[in-house]
């Protein structure tokens, strides 16, 4: 249990590292989905039961697991994906604009 | 020496966490003991992620399909192209066969998803995606102009609309039978008998109502992102 707490730590410091130094836009973009997962991982993690079952309530159960985290992990996931299409999108923008991807390139040229 | 600064701030951030979720209390799990056991009563559906999505938090889930809605419509504003330019990449007869092939099959997992999301895993979010990715396949094997044409971007729109407008008049019945917005058995809607097809009440009409939602807006926003000049 605590260990899986550990893999949620690494992998959101993991995104955001990633988020502080790269400096390709496309990068970012995929260390701010690392960070999600880990997000969506310790939501998961949050409603674990020991032993419990998913929460469909059909007849043949026992334990369940907690179901509310379970709702805002949906919520996170659509959010999480809707937000990377739109930095996509934006980063088409940029690359349209001035021609690359790179933040420092993109400093340069204006100011 | 410039990766250093934010490994340190990192690795600060980390052990901070760390004191937190490893050190922390018992959850209190009284709100969600309540669900589990009156959960199937109150809202007749048997998957109880589904009740919660829309039922107990139907006015957090119209939040979430706004927010697709309004991505949707900055990405169509961001790249204001009339035309997809991709070109088309041509395969092997077997890759068109196959698409072919699955298509239907695809759109019949996607409205099962949909359909039988208070029973079983699936939901509108999910059936949507399935749906969208019918979009996807007709771009990217037949190009932008086939898919153009069988599913047209002003029908997208429409049923973009159609399924918002849909989820809002579900909750406005709630209201004109005297209880809340997105009321469900505490307004007219009767609630069945859990585990049938038809139970539930207003779920299986809202799960529809996303799917169609997010099914339209997804393939929207892959139609925008295509486009170039």
């Amino acid at each position: 249990m605590k260990f899986a707490y550990l893999i949620v730590i690494i992998l959101f410091c993991q995104g955001l590292y990633i988020i502080l130094t790269q400096s390709n836009l496309i990068k970012v973009v995929m260390g701010f989905n690392i960070a999600e997962s880990a997000l969506i991982i310790l939501l998961v993690l949050l409603g674990y039961r020991e032993g419990g079952t998913a929460p469909i309530l059909d007849g043949d159960y026992t334990i369940v697991v907690d179901p509310i985290p379970q709702a805002l992990a949906l919520t996170a996931i659509v959010i999480g994906a809707s937000m990377t299409a739109l930095m996509l999108a934006l980063i088409i923008k940029l690359h349209k604009r001035y021609g690359t991807v790179d933040i420092n390139e993109i400093r340069r040229l204006r100011g | 020496m410039k990766k250093i600064f934010p490994l340190i701030l990192i690795l600060i951030f980390a052990s901070l966490l760390s004191v937190l979720l490893l050190n922390h209390q018992v959850i209190d799990r009284s709100l969600s003991d309540h669900y589990l056991q009156s959960g199937v009563e109150e809202t007749g559906a048997i998957n109880l992620v589904t009740a919660i999505l829309f039922d107990y938090r139907g006015f957090d889930t119209l939040g979430e399909a706004t927010v697709i809605f309004g991505v949707a419509s900055a990405i169509a504003f961001l790249v204001p192209k009339k035309r997809a330019t991709m070109l088309a990449a041509t395969f092997s007869v077997a890759v068109y066969q196959t698409i072919s092939f699955i298509l239907p099959f695809l759109g019949v997992l996607g409205l099962y998803l949909i359909l039988y999301g208070h029973l079983s895993p699936g939901g509108g979010f999910t059936g949507g995606v399935v749906i969208a990715t019918i979009s996807i396949l007709l771009t990217i094997t037949f190009g932008p102009d086939y898919s153009e044409k069988r599913w047209r971007y002003k029908t997208k729109t429409l049923m973009e609309s159609f399924g918002g407008m849909t989820f809002i008049f579900i909750g406005l019945i709630g209201i004109l039978a005297g209880s809340n917005f997105l009321a469900n058995g505490q307004a007219l809607f009767s609630l069945g008998k859990p585990g049938d097809l038809f139970s539930g009440g207003t779920i299986s009409l809202l799960n529809l109502a996303t799917g169609i939602k997010v099914g339209a807006g997804l393939a929207i926003i892959f139609n925008c992102m295509i486009k170039e000049e």
